[in-house]
């Protein structure tokens, strides 16, 4: 221990006057806690109080004397494959806002619980597609108490009949008078639909297909029609790209394709093969946090960067300038690394500004990388809007040209709220859609669309594959198809089944119908071809884009997507407003997010208040754009490592009219894509709300590890040289001398007996996306507990993702500067500064540990340890004292602090009968005043274990799949039998990377983790 | 098997008539040398689906009512070799056969090739000699489950005698105030004088009582959310005697899910009708019970066919065995991995006439049975435990020895 050097004193700090007398900063809420002033005046008595008690006990005890009667109602007519208790899988796709995944569906006396993505599909690296957060709470939304029940006219229910003559009628009114009839969809993905408004557009002759995308990719398809003379979107083969150079491009997250994530983790395995992925980016996305170097930047630097990347690998003359020196080397570094692979490289942008676009195809035209890591024959069909074809659209509506539009899945009031006073212009407007939103309230009539899980179809999602949507389960409401509706308006008696089994056959691929929908998709060849690049354009690309960066002052606003919520298709979805936001951990919110050193110069703050939540906040965006003000009132987050002045705003919130859950959680970014553009420069201003307050229901309060070694950390380097690197074991002094912690056993090691249930989580394949969290909410029956609850650090999660930002500070650096502990330990708290900011994510389940503190505790047995090395929770013992929650060191355990099924209190899915009917039959809805946590899916262990009895065999590895490891799309957990040597998590055990989490404590937990590595210099 | 036979014995109607002719100058022949009892065995194996004892119009049941009438309208001949084959005996031309044909919209008796002549001589005399008809006993379940019966019979004793103790009680106290009126000690006087002179005798008293309320009142009070014999009236008297018992239906002809599921399974309408698409009439409730399923799927007896556009109406049972939701009972796991038979748990269902929970279905009675209950070592799975069967030197391991006594094993 130096000298001079000062540790823990007091929490009097000098000069600090605050510390020394008040023990809290503020206020303690007591008021809530023990009564407020209008029940004071009610006395209740002390004899009162007896009263209640003698007759609440006399109640209970007479009222459980007898049983109530249960009714059991079989089925009058069994169908075959149903066995009452035993689920069902079958096969079907799933495709909504743009994204697509050939998924298994998961049903139990004919109702879908969840649903999987295809294992078997996913083991093509041509297809693409995958199941994100959303995907997997779209079950939750099937069961949507918004949905609409029947067709409606003017807002008013009528009859399907009814409905069909009216607008048939209306439909050749239109088509005699030339108006034009406007089918207006998102992008559509199936052959067969296409086939149905092909022949729709031949029998009524105006009709006009107009594609609108919430978010539109047009950039990229305008980029390549200018570039390769066609218009179209390649996919991406991240699994052969090791170097991925991304500017702006969320691929991790919510950018093109939700396989990326999958594909670009094939290639992180430390080793010789990792790649390197450089990422520029003005704010901090899922995928920057990943990357192995990231700088921040802002929209227009990436241009010049991009044209710099481009002079230098064209070898062309340029006068560009960078003017950062630091980021100038970078770039050097980044050209070397892509001309070293060239073919191996991967250059993407996700900017919504063509030029980047076309740069970014120039460049990866000169690495060769077409062909090879961007396959241009195996196209990408998930979107298809382009921006001069919308906006032609609602010129024709200004012109008065359009007489009817029928809308197919656009929300096209909410995505596009300064079109809707043109929309009165048009006769006749039906929109299908399957629950309320701000677009059907202004429709003449609306067309109640079934749920993907009610419907028929079939997907073309890539080139290369051939994907069968099936039904399964009936239309629960007064639902048809889209497809449907359009077959009969055209007078044809065929139902839309009928007409996909001919069109399936007419398509002559080599699987009967059957076999497809076992199999749920077919391969399918296509053509392939070489395209060249437009010369015209590739001598323009430098001439044009030159863009002074030199005015400091420029100040951006940047919209993005969350992963969880999107475009905000399914913000009516409880599971998917509480899922954490990846980065910021705030739940059931949208916000202006700022970097600090920008915030700091507007007077802006974050701070927390007593009760531990976050408050922020509130200010103005003005836009002064085209006459007409736009006002936004938004809370301020304050992002660490987001580039100076940007700012960043997310989609998806700010609904009306679209259910219990979505409508007033925070604000529509919408309101700001006047353009279709994702970037604003200069044209507004912000100003400070005074005296409002923004109150945050964010998970995670602390940013950094605080100095201790929870995310163990190495780079690809050191680990070459030292597999255990960043990994070092932790010894204890004593007097056996120095040793592991799990030799200093107080207590006697439970042996398990047969089975030894553990699990591995890879920290360099983890990316933080989060749909493990929706898998397990899925498969546990894990209740929603609103904003509220979750700013009193109620979730109910039992799986979290702890976000992590690197800190400038450490021990040996306080110790080289002599700073002091207090001092040490308050930067510490500091994130890093933008530059070197870094981000690690860590899923936290309970970690099943063998030597676990909240056993000990309990003081009734309520959670003891089993024989197979699992934590048990016998929620029926639990008698709710929490010693179990104070004692666990990893926080993973959750309590009922109420009721949340069927409590209005909590008005989500659990309080209706329609969204109780995703809860899954096998694990008990616990009751108020229960703890619970993670239990390795013991239902999925048991069930397997019958299973290999029943069929007299072992159980075999890889079997038993928990719900997150089934939804890790990179593979990040590992789940077996550690005693069964010959499993993958045997092999996972003994790796040098893996190590227990707080090893220190010698919980010897069953969950452990692998050294995260970054391939940095 | 029954179902088998279910489909098979539409054409088996015609029995009946062949025997008619026979039995003027057949009856004794019968009678001598054959087997009544034989004949009853075979006629329950193998016509009961079909035919029923009694005249021919009133106890038809796909095929004709079967009484000593159709010896006097057939010979013996005739009806040995109606029963064994009676389509040939319509191909070779005779015309009684031809006429039952035509009269019973041309449907084919089965024909019966492995009886022997004597077997069909055994039927015939058991058909000419009936069993003497016992009067059905209808046994009326009453709508109340015993339990809540006895409970009541109870209290209402309780009740009595406090009140008649109350009302003793009174005229002691009554008489003893005349008493005390005309003495100097008042009655509560007198009363503490005697307490104080004999507190031995009214603290055992005090002491007994006491015990007596805690013991009366902890049975009591483990008994609730235990229903033991709880034996509801079902929707449908259904005799569980008749079917699994007499009929010797397997159980897992009905609860077939019972081996793949955790849940048994209430068998659903479509199983009721393998057979009673043509057994129409029950021993017991003649068409009353039968009729409730007829009405549930829409079946029309007359024309043997099923109603188009029938609204059905699911049959709603009580359901008698029930867990607490927290507990995870699975049937698979006993009835295949386990071995154990239904009754173990159920008790003898072949008996009851109407289904009562046999066990208390307790979690001590569940833990009990894990305890004692063995694995099933030859299983591979269990082979697994090989090593530790020889490290603790264990013969025999039970369901307590690989965990069966886990919280966790059961409730999640």
């Amino acid at each position: 221990m130096k000298k001079g050097k000062k540790y823990f004193k007091s929490p009097y700090i000098k000069g600090d006057e605050k510390y020394l007398h008040d023990e809290f900063s503020e206020k303690l809420p007591l008021d809530h806690f023990v009564s407020n002033q209008n029940e004071n005046s009610n006395n209740t008595s002390r004899r009162d109080f007896l009263k209640f008690l003698g007759f609440s006990t006399a109640a209970a005890v007479l009222s459980s004397c007898e049983a109530p009667v249960v009714k059991s109602v079989p089925y009058l007519n069994q169908p075959e494959e149903i066995i009452p208790g035993v689920a069902n899988f079958y096969a079907s796709s799933y495709f909504q806002e743009n994204n697509f995944a050939n998924i298994l569906v998961k049903t139990r006396e004919g109702r879908p619980i969840s649903v999987t993505t295809n294992k078997d599909y996913e083991k093509n690296n041509q297809f693409g597609g995958g199941l994100n957060s959303r995907g997997y709470a779209s079950v939750l939304s099937l069961y949507d108490s918004n949905r609409i029940k029947n067709p409606l006219k003017n807002n008013k229910e009528i009859t399907w009949n009814k409905l069909d003559s009216e607008i048939k009628k209306a439909l050749k009114e239109t088509s005699k008078k030339g108006k034009k009839i406007v089918f207006l969809s998102s992008t559509i993905i199936s052959p067969s639909f296409k086939e149905i408004l092909n022949t729709f557009s031949k029998k009524f002759r105006t009709t006009e297909i107009v594609y609108s995308d919430s978010i539109s990719k047009s950039a990229i398809l305008e980029s390549n029609s200018k570039c390769f003379g066609e218009s179209f979107i390649p996919t991406y083969n991240f699994h052969k790209a090791k170097v991925v150079v991304s500017f702006e491009a969320d691929f991790l997250g919510d950018w093109l394709d939700s396989s990326y994530g999958r594909k670009y983790s094939q290639l992180r395995n430390p080793g010789k093969n990792m790649s390197k992925h450089y990422q520029f980016e003005s704010l901090l996305s899922l995928t920057g946090s990943n990357s192995d170097k990231r700088i921040p930047t802002n929209p227009d630097e990436q241009l010049n960067y991009l044209n710099y990347l481009y002079s230098k690998i064209s070898m062309s003359q340029s006068n560009l300038e960078i003017i950062n020196k630091k980021h100038k080397a970078i770039l050097d570094n980044v050209c070397e690394d892509l001309l070293k692979n060239k073919g191996k490289s991967l250059v993407i942008s996700g900017s919504s500004n063509t030029e980047h676009q076309i740069v970014v195809n120039a460049i990866n035209y000169l690495l060769d990388n077409y062909s090879k890591t961007i396959d241009y024959n195996n196209k990408s069909n998930l979107y298809s809007s382009i921006n001069s074809n919308f906006q032609k659209f609602i010129k024709d509506v200004e012109n008065n040209k359009v007489g009817a539009v029928i809308i197919n899945d656009v929300n096209i009031a909410y995505n596009h709220p300064s079109v809707i006073n043109q929309l009165n212009n048009i006769k006749l407007k039906v929109s299908m859609s399957d629950s309320l939103n701000e677009t059907t309230r202004l429709m003449d009539y609306v067309c109640p669309k079934s749920h993907y899980l009610e419907s028929w179809g079939d997907a073309k999602p890539y080139s290369a594959v051939y994907s069968i949507q099936q039904p399964t389960i009936n239309p629960i409401f007064n639902s048809r198809q889209v497809e449907q509706n359009l077959l009969k308006w055209m007078n044809s008696q065929a139902t839309y089944y009928d007409f996909l089994k001919s069109f399936y056959k007419s398509l002559g691929y080599n699987k009967s119908w059957n076999k497809i929908l076992h199999d749920g998709f077919c391969e399918v060849d296509y053509e392939k071809r070489n395209l060249v690049f437009s010369s015209d354009t590739a001598i323009n690309i430098l001439k044009e884009n030159n863009v002074n960066t030199k005015n400091s002052n420029d100040v951006f606003l940047v919209l993005y997507s969350k992963g969880s919520m999107g475009s905000g298709y399914q913000s009516n979805n409880p599971w998917l407003q509480e899922l954490p936001d990846p980065i910021t951990k705030v739940t059931w919110d949208n916000y202006l997010t700022i970097s600090p050193a920008h915030a700091k110069s507007l007077g802006l703050k974050n701070w927390h208040v007593a009760n531990g939540g976050l408050n922020g906040d509130v200010v103005n965006i003005k836009f002064d754009e085209n006459v007409e003000n736009i006002i936004l009132k938004v809370p301020v987050y304050i992002q660490p490592g987001q580039k100076e002045n940007v700012l960043g705003m997310a989609f998806g919130y700010g609904r009306e009219n679209s259910g219990k859950v979505a409508n007033g959680v925070g604000v529509s970014a919408f309101e700001l894509y006047k353009k279709l553009s994702l970037v604003h420069k200069n044209n507004f201003t912000i100003e400070k709300v005074k005296g409002v307050e923004h109150e945050y229901a964010c998970t995670q309060n602390s940013h950094t590890m605080m100095g201790r070694s929870i995310v163990k950390e190495t780079t690809l380097n050191e680990y070459l040289k030292n597999p255990k690197s960043g990994n070092k074991d932790f010894k204890l002094e004593s007097y056996k001398g120095s040793v592991a912690a799990s030799e200093l056993n107080l207590y006697q090691e439970h042996k398990p007996s047969v089975h030894f249930w553990n699990m591995s989580i890879d920290l360099n394949k983890c990316n933080g996306c989060g749909a493990c969290v929706i898998a397990c909410h899925a498969e546990n029956n894990v209740p929603v507990v609103g904003k509220e609850e979750v700013r009193k650090n109620r979730d109910m999660h039992w799986l979290r993702i702890d976000r992590y930002y690197s800190s400038d500070m450490n021990k040996d650096l306080a110790s080289e500067q002599g700073i002091g502990a207090i001092e040490m330990y308050k930067l510490m708290e500091e994130p890093s500064v933008a530059e070197n900011l870094e981000v690690v994510f860590q899923p936290v389940m309970c970690q099943h540990c063998n030597q676990a503190p909240c056993e000990n505790v309990c003081p009734v047995a309520a959670t003891t340890h089993s024989n197979e090395g699992l934590n048990q929770m016998t929620y029926n013992r639990c008698i709710g004292t929490r010693y179990c929650m104070n004692n666990c060191p990893y926080k993973v355990r959750r309590f009922n602090w109420f009721n949340y099924k069927d409590n209005d209190d909590f008005d989500f899915n659990m309080n209706d009968d329609l969204g109780k009917m995703v809860l899954n039959p096998d694990v008990t809805v616990r009751a108020r005043g229960v703890m619970e946590k993670c239990s390795m899916c013991i239902q999925n262990i048991q069930k397997t274990k019958l299973d290999a009895k029943k069929e007299r065999r072992k159980v075999r590895d890889g079997e038993i799949n928990c719900a997150c490891e089934t939804a890790c799309d990179t593979g990040a957990i590992v789940f077996g039998d550690a005693l069964d040597e010959k499993s993958r998590i045997s092999k996972e055990k003994k790796h040098p990377r893996t190590y227990a989490l707080l090893e220190e404590l010698n919980t010897q937990p069953s969950v452990f983790y692998k050294t995260k590595v970054r391939n940095k210099n | 098997m029954f179902l088998m036979f279910g489909k098979t014995t539409l054409y088996f109607s015609f029995f009946l008539f062949t025997f008619c002719s026979f039995f003027s100058f057949g009856q004794v022949d019968y009678l001598v040398g054959h087997d009544i009892q034989k004949g009853e065995e075979l006629f329950k194996a193998n016509c009961t689906s079909c035919h029923k004892l009694g005249d021919e119009k009133k106890a038809r049941l796909i095929g004709p009512g079967l009484n000593v009438e159709i010896f006097e309208e057939y010979t013996q001949e005739w009806l040995i070799e109606w029963i064994r084959n009676s389509s040939a005996l319509i191909e070779t031309g005779d015309e009684q056969a031809i006429a039952i044909f035509e009269e019973y919209n041309q449907s084919v008796m089965t024909a019966f090739p492995t009886l022997s002549d004597d077997d069909v001589r055994d039927i015939l005399a058991y058909i000419e000699n009936p069993p003497v008809e016992e009067v059905a006993v209808v046994e009326v379940v009453e709508n109340k489950d015993v339990k809540s019966e006895n409970i009541s019979t109870q209290t209402l004793l309780i009740l009595v005698l406090a009140l008649v103790s109350v009302f003793g009680f009174l005229t002691f106290l009554k008489n003893s105030l005349k008493k005390a009126s005309n003495i100097e000690e008042t009655i509560f006087q007198g009363l503490k004088k005697w307490v104080s002179s004999n507190i031995a005798i009214v603290l055992i008293v005090v002491h007994l009582g006491v015990l007596v309320v805690i013991v009366i009142g902890w049975q009591s009070l483990s008994k609730i959310g235990i229903s033991q014999n709880y034996k509801p009236a079902q929707p449908i008297e259904f005799s569980h005697k008749l079917h699994a018992g007499e009929q010797g239906i397997d159980c897992n002809y009905c609860h077939s899910s019972a081996r793949k599921s955790k849940h048994s399974g209430i068998p659903s309408a479509n199983v009721c009708m393998n057979c009673h698409a043509n057994i129409v009439e029950g021993p017991v409730h003649g068409t009353k019970e039968i009729a409730k399923i007829y009405k549930a799927v829409g079946y029309d007896v007359d024309s043997r066919s099923y109603i188009e556009g029938y609204e059905q109406q699911p049959i709603k049972w009580v359901r008698i065995h029930n867990l607490p939701n927290h507990a995870y009972f699975n049937h698979s796991q006993h009835v295949v991995a386990g071995n154990i038979e239904c009754q173990e748990c159920h008790g003898a269902i072949e008996e009851m006439d109407v289904v009562y929970q046999k066990e208390k279905l307790t979690m001590g009675w569940c833990i009990n049975c894990h305890r004692d209950s063995k694995i099933d070592l030859d299983n591979p799975y269990y082979h697994e435990y090989d090593d530790w069967v020889e490290k603790h030197k264990k013969a025999d391991l039970t369901v307590e020895d690989i965990g069966g006594l886990e919280c966790g094993k059961c409730h999640y």
